[in-house]
């Protein structure tokens, strides 16, 4: 065990710091902010474009894919180095992060050159049609339809939940192209452009307020999508689908580190100016989610070390699961220690970033709702409970 | 960066654990809590496999090993409620003869440790169950030759029964240590939850010892505040493997057990209080071998790693000892289940070197003040 860094990855570090300083985009064009999750700014897109021709949006690909083939702890303290600069790769995470990346690992190479690379250099946007009315927690249940009709597939059905999808190009959605079959047998993956005729969004918002809309519904009626379109085999989708879900779990953790230790840093500046620093049930409360910040970034760092062992780590399973509580409970705590005045919406929380994403109001009222999109979203904390207890525990399935 | 144990820290775990698996099982616990059996003849394996030698420094004829290393050793001994003189002898003791001494001091305290399992223990509280330096009203004159002392200490683990006993005292104002022999006191031992630990209130009163054991390596209070902290990341650790053991039991238990036709552990409401005790244990796993390699590593965050360790076994420990008792039903509610063993050295390890929650205000202090 040991805590520094070996030369390589230090080397690794000093270049992509130069790298970032020298091509960060001029804070003056960053006043044009995003609406939404797949809404990107023009600045943002250029700085994105850029990230990719030289090879530092997704270092761990070869450098036609937008990397340089990086080790996992450089793609570690690359993403370190983002976060502790606030800085964000792509302001179409889901589309960065879990379309594209899905389309590179099953694809084909049409598939990556007319899809992924596009949706990489920020040219095309993209969201992800997974959860349906029907099928929230019980995501294998989904019921729209794809039926394999000549040269093209016939898609009925809707989806919810689809962030962004009022702002994207693509879709990736996964679909049932056989009823016939145990229920994670017979689901495939299919991109959809959004503008094909018979294809409806509905955007709505969430509990933000009125105007906080990145969720959409999703319907398709009689949606014609090419077989060309189908991703990897078919009926396949199931184990697509885990793996575009790993694709995000994978480095998750240096989101919610990072995420909490910048609440963290706001509360306790906020602490300073109350009556309240020397509170011994405060100082408590706030030790805890201190010492969640840590654990979670060390269980990142043992993960990341069974990796390179070539293990397989049984971290994944429990940092979204402990870093979406901790957040919720620093925020809870928060509230509690700034009195009735965090109830205030107009009181702004948080310090700006400009190369960050910050969609949404920003009270502590706001920022406590908003913790609950991490305990809901992508698995809620009740099925990453029994996901601990069964794979990792092997405790029998009920 | 590496955190995991390395292949040579695994290999020890497995042969730390095969030997606790053959030397302490729970029943030696058992006897020594009834009152029948004896720790003796398990330290006499452990020092013929030169487990008191492991962890301490070439110069003193040990074997050079770190705190990792002495971590996975008190993590396998909580995890098997492990009797004797291990954990203070090597987790209070000898940090403190290696920050306070000279060189020759170490050589004197620590050579017999190393070579022949000579026990040793750390006196720092004096009643108030807090483990504050501050508090600390222990003294040491300068009598000619000798040092007389004052004061009580109290929890001193294995008070009555340790060869030689470090204590820290006020004297040319500051903290500072004084090795005492253990005869040389009057100790009254308690009776613990868990009576495979032992813990005495030692009488310092009109104590004279000879000068020379007084420890001169270091001019500050700093080697006091060190020891202090090792001693507490080791307290730390043995919970972490008490807690462990109650997650491995109850684990079994929920896969055999049956009612209404099935498994208990196909229930939700059982499965997701699992999955917290596994959480909580793995995140105090983390923040013990962190404390551990902050110290191995000269790194400056001593204080926030000890406190985020010590706090996060306690944390981990309140919710196995609840929930792990809870999940047992009547059969955890007997003495004749092994579990109590478990959960009451879960629970020594709760306040001994402070509680939870005085640990987790130290913490944000100290990221306030960092701010």
């Amino acid at each position: 065990m040991r805590l520094d860094y070996d030369d390589e990855t230090e080397t690794f570090r000093a270049q992509f710091v130069t790298w970032l300083e020298a091509n960060l985009p001029d804070p003056a064009l960053t006043v044009d902010r995003p609406t939404s999750s797949a809404d990107i700014p023009a600045w943002a897109r250029q700085f994105q474009r850029r990230m990719f021709d030289d090879g530092w949006l997704s270092p761990a690909f070869p450098p036609e894919l937008g990397g340089r083939n990086a080790s996992l702890f450089e793609q570690m303290v690359y993403l370190e180095e983002l976060g502790r600069r606030h800085v964000t790769r792509s302001f179409n995470p889901q589309g960065l992060g879990i379309v594209s990346a899905t389309i590179v690992s099953f694809g084909s190479d049409d598939q990556i050159r007319d899809w992924a690379v596009p949706i990489m250099r920020a040219e095309k946007t993209a969201a992800l049609g997974m959860s349906e009315p029907d099928a929230g927690s019980d995501l294998a249940a989904l019921a729209t339809r794809a039926v394999l009709d000549g040269d093209q597939f016939v898609v009925n059905g809707q989806k919810v939940w689809t962030s962004g999808a009022h702002d994207a190009d693509v879709l990736l959605v996964f679909v049932r192209t056989n009823p016939d079959v145990p229920k994670h047998k017979g689901i495939s993956a299919l991109i959809v452009e959004t503008d094909t005729p018979g294809l409806e969004r509905r955007p709505f918002p969430d509990l933000g307020g009125p105007d906080h809309t990145d969720f959409n519904e999703v319907f398709f009626d009689d949606v014609l999508v090419p077989s060309t379109n189908l991703v990897g085999e078919l009926n396949d989708g199931w184990r697509i689908c885990n793996g575009a879900l790993a694709h995000e779990r994978a480095m998750l953790w240096v989101m919610w580190s990072q995420s909490l230790d910048n609440m963290l840093d706001d509360v306790l500046e906020a602490l300073r100016n109350t009556p309240h620093a020397d509170d011994d049930v405060v100082l408590d409360g706030l030790g805890r989610s201190i010492m969640d910040s840590h654990a979670i970034r060390l269980l990142g760092y043992r993960q990341l070390a069974k990796q390179q062992r070539g293990l397989l780590p049984a971290e994944q399973s429990i940092l979204k699961l402990m870093g979406s509580e901790a957040q919720r409970d620093l925020a809870s705590l928060a509230l509690e220690t700034l009195g009735a005045a965090a109830l205030d919406q107009t009181i702004d929380t948080t310090v700006r970033f400009p190369y960050e994403t910050d969609r949404g109001a920003v009270s502590w009222s706001d920022r406590y709702l908003f913790t609950f999109a991490g305990t809901i979203s992508g698995g809620t904390s009740e099925i990453q409970r029994n996901i601990v207890a069964e794979r990792v525990l092997d405790l029998p399935r009920g | 960066m590496d955190f995991e144990l390395t292949d040579d820290q695994l290999e020890l775990q497995r042969t730390v654990r095969d030997v606790l698996d053959r030397e302490a099982p729970a029943s030696l616990a058992r006897d020594i809590a009834e009152g029948s059996g004896s720790a003796d003849e398990l330290w006499a394996t452990l020092t013929s496999l030169d487990w008191p030698a492991l962890c301490l420094p070439e110069s003193v004829g040990g074997l050079g090993r770190g705190w990792v290393e002495l971590a996975v050793l008190l993590e396998e001994m909580g995890r098997h409620v492990a009797p004797g003189p291990f954990a203070a002898t090597a987790a209070q003791f000898a940090p403190t003869v290696r920050h306070a001494g000279t060189p020759d001091q170490q050589e004197r305290f620590l050579a017999p440790v190393a070579a022949a399992g000579a026990t040793g223990t750390l006196a720092v509280d004096e009643g108030a169950g807090t483990w504050d330096l501050d508090q600390i009203g222990a003294s040491a004159t300068r009598d000619g030759d000798s040092l007389v002392l004052s004061g009580i200490k109290c929890f001193v683990v294995d008070g009555a029964t340790a060869e030689e006993i470090a204590v820290v005292v006020r004297i040319d104002g500051g903290l500072r240590v004084v090795v005492v022999p253990g005869e040389a006191v009057v100790a009254r031992e308690l009776d613990p939850i868990d009576a495979t630990t032992r813990h005495a209130t030692i009488d310092l009163e009109d104590v004279r010892v000879d000068s020379d054991r007084l420890l001169v390596g270091s001019d500050s209070d700093d080697a006091v505040v060190r020891a202090v902290q090792e001693a507490t990341v080791g307290t730390a650790a043995s919970t972490l493997g008490a807690c462990q053991r109650i997650l491995e039991l109850n684990l079994d238990h929920a896969r055999e057990r049956r009612q209404f036709g099935v498994p208990i552990g196909s229930f939700q409401a059982v499965k997701h209080k699992m999955a917290d005790m596994y959480c909580l244990i793995e995140r105090a796993r983390v923040l013990v071998y962190f404390a551990a390699l902050v110290f191995d590593s000269d790194d400056d965050r001593r204080v926030i790693a000890t406190s985020m360790a010590k706090a996060g076994a306690g944390e981990c420990q309140q919710r196995c000892v609840r929930d792990g008792l809870q999940l047992f039903g009547g059969i955890g509610y007997t003495w004749e289940h092994e579990l109590h063993l478990f959960l009451r050295r879960a629970k020594i390890g709760e306040l001994h070197f402070g509680s939870s929650s005085s640990h987790r205000r130290r913490i944000t202090r100290c990221a306030m003040s960092a701010l």
